[in-house]
């Protein structure tokens, strides 16, 4: 069925004609602090959801998360991983104090309890400010992004293009989400958790997706820039693309046609073919409806070559980090080209018919994947790839 | 494309300053209220308790009907929303239901981000740009720009909404429909 499909026709994505690259990153997730954490969690296959402890859930039908110990406070990871990925990249303070900071939140965590007259202050800007200033990052042309589970995969697209074209010669771009008992309820009513505790992307008997911590920032820079400092770049950011359905508010198009456009502006812009694609970080929500229109995204992007791009999608492991999983799943993917070893696809259980795909199964997959995508999609039918190049 | 009752608005009024700063044309706007004729928030099915996504919903399709001409088929708008507090409305509603222990309504959840409302649009007016909202009118237009520049829009949609937080504060929103300059590409410093 799926062989029928055609992709609309869309207009050829351009970029400015700047090299892009990575020159730092820092992350937390539910397998501790830092980068080494989480490649080494995700690479170890097993998955991070326990119990939740942060909040109570038993009036809720689904009580399990990927959440680190404790009380972690937003503003304190964010702040930590932002500044974090700029000591990552060799940043002076005079290059912080020149460098923008966006960054993908869902709002001030203190906004919906703060009382009336204090909410003001607790907008988003304000928040990002706050993180800017902590980071010794410029305060001039600072943005904060809300789009849902594409906000950091948009910002790091946005910062990139900026970059290509010369608009800017670095951008530090961080996302955070820390699983929050006002979100965990949401997502419980909106019936959408796994209720068996695990997720399970392109599979048969998947439940839903499950809420994961997730900080993760990034340092995009100027491949000139890189140069001039003498900072070796973990990555080319070598393509992007972001789409819409225009389909359903909360709906994925069933066909896939906005992810396969996006894919298609991103691997455009990295100037390559869907045969020079060593791996695939999936949205893979783990839902129902999710999947299988990202695996028919793919198989109208790549052709052919989609039997053979082998696909994972991590939050099956870390989880789903909403407005950060664009950041910290860029850095999933960068971690792991990088050393040559592809996290699992886990929780699977056996071959959805709707979702063929050349799945990490089993342990970690060691292979030369010269060119990775990141996919995410989000809510409104917003999609967004990322193409990261080893350098 | 200005009416004279928009001007009056300091959303709109912005973002034509904006887009005019951008070097953007403006092919249609909208606010709310317009003068003296808007009353309460036209309510949009599936989305409660908050005026957020109808608001938007509202202004935004006032804008695309104003439009002189539809978008041409195979053309692409995207849409990008600005708020500096996003749906406080909603975020205190489902706040209030957890600290109570009461039930969290599931239309709550399809609400809880921006891109639902814009999805609705999306889907009603053929909408297949990228979906972006950020916090600042600045932001946004930087956004809208730089998303015609690459040719991943040739039309940007962009809605301001700010709900009333305080007392005496009334809701507002404005909408705008960007395209390129006339002719060539934008050129900018970031």
């Amino acid at each position: 069925m799926t062989d029928a499909l055609v992709l609309p026709p869309a207009p050829a994505a351009r970029r400015g004609t700047g090299s892009v690259v990575v020159t730092g990153a820092a992350a937390a997730s539910a397998y501790g602090r830092g980068t080494e954490a989480l490649v080494s969690g995700v690479l170890s296959g097993r998955p991070a959801f326990a119990p939740v402890q942060r909040f109570d859930v038993s009036g809720r039908r689904v009580g399990f998360a990927a959440a680190m110990p404790g009380l972690p406070e937003l503003l304190t990871e964010v702040t930590r991983a932002a500044g974090q990925a700029c000591d990552d990249a060799g940043l002076s303070p005079s290059d912080r104090a020149r460098s923008p900071l966006f960054l993908a939140i869902h709002g001030d965590p203190a906004i919906a309890r703060a009382p009336e007259a204090d909410k003001p202050g607790h907008g988003p800007e304000a928040f990002t400010a706050a993180v800017a200033g902590d980071c010794g990052l410029a305060q001039e042309g600072i943005r904060c992004y809300t789009s849902a589970c594409v906000a950091a995969s948009t910002a790091i697209a946005d910062a990139a293009a900026i970059v290509a074209r010369g608009h800017a010669d670095r951008v530090v771009v961080a996302g955070g989400y820390l699983v929050d008992c006002d979100q965990f309820a949401l997502f419980d009513a909106g019936r959408v958790l796994a209720d068996d505790g695990q997720v399970r992307p392109f599979s048969t008997g998947r439940r839903g997706l499950l809420l994961g911590d997730g900080v993760g920032a990034v340092v995009i820079e100027s491949g000139e820039s890189a140069r001039a400092r003498r900072a070796p770049p973990l990555a080319r950011l070598a393509g992007w693309g972001r789409t819409g359905d225009a389909y359903h508010p909360v709906q994925p198009h069933p066909e896939g046609h906005g992810m396969a456009r996006a894919v298609t502006a991103a691997m455009q812009r990295a100037g390559i073919a869907a045969e020079d694609l060593g791996y695939i970080n999936a949205h893979g929500s783990g839902t129902g409806q999710s999947d299988p229109a990202e695996a028919n995204a793919l198989r109208l992007a790549l052709g052919d070559a989609v039997e053979r791009v082998p696909v994972s999608s991590t939050k099956s492991l870390h989880g789903q980090s909403l407005e950060a999983s664009g950041v910290l799943e860029l850095i999933v993917t960068l971690l792991a080209a990088r050393k040559g070893m592809l996290p699992v696809n886990a929780g699977f259980l056996g071959t959805d018919d709707r979702c063929h795909l050349n799945l990490v199964l089993g342990e970690a997959l060691a292979v030369t994947a010269e060119f990775a995508m990141s996919l995410n999609a989000a809510f409104g039918g917003a999609n967004t790839a990322l193409v990261i190049g080893l350098p | 494309m200005t009416s004279p009752a928009s001007v009056a608005s300091p959303s709109l009024a912005a973002l034509s300053a904006a887009a005019a700063a951008a070097g953007l044309t403006v092919s249609a706007s909208a606010s709310w209220p317009e003068t003296g004729t808007d009353g309460e928030v036209t309510p949009l099915a599936g989305f409660i308790e908050s005026n957020f996504s109808p608001l938007l919903a509202q202004v935004a399709e006032r804008a695309l009907r104003s439009r002189a001409q539809p978008q041409a088929p195979g053309k692409v708008t995207a849409i990008v929303m600005v708020t500096a507090l996003g749906d406080v409305t909603s975020a205190t509603c489902v706040a209030a239901a957890v600290d109570a222990g009461k039930r969290v309504s599931p239309l709550l959840f399809f609400q809880s981000v921006p891109n639902a409302v814009a999805g609705y649009l999306a889907a009603r007016w053929q909408l297949t740009g990228p979906v972006v909202c950020v916090s600042g009118t600045r932001a946004g237009m930087d956004v809208a720009a730089l998303l015609i520049d690459d040719a991943d829009a040739d039309e940007v949609l962009v809605v301001r909404v700010d709900l009333a937080v305080t007392e005496g504060d009334r809701d507002c929103a404005a909408a705008i429909v960007l395209t390129g300059p006339a002719h060539g590409e934008l050129h900018r410093t970031a």
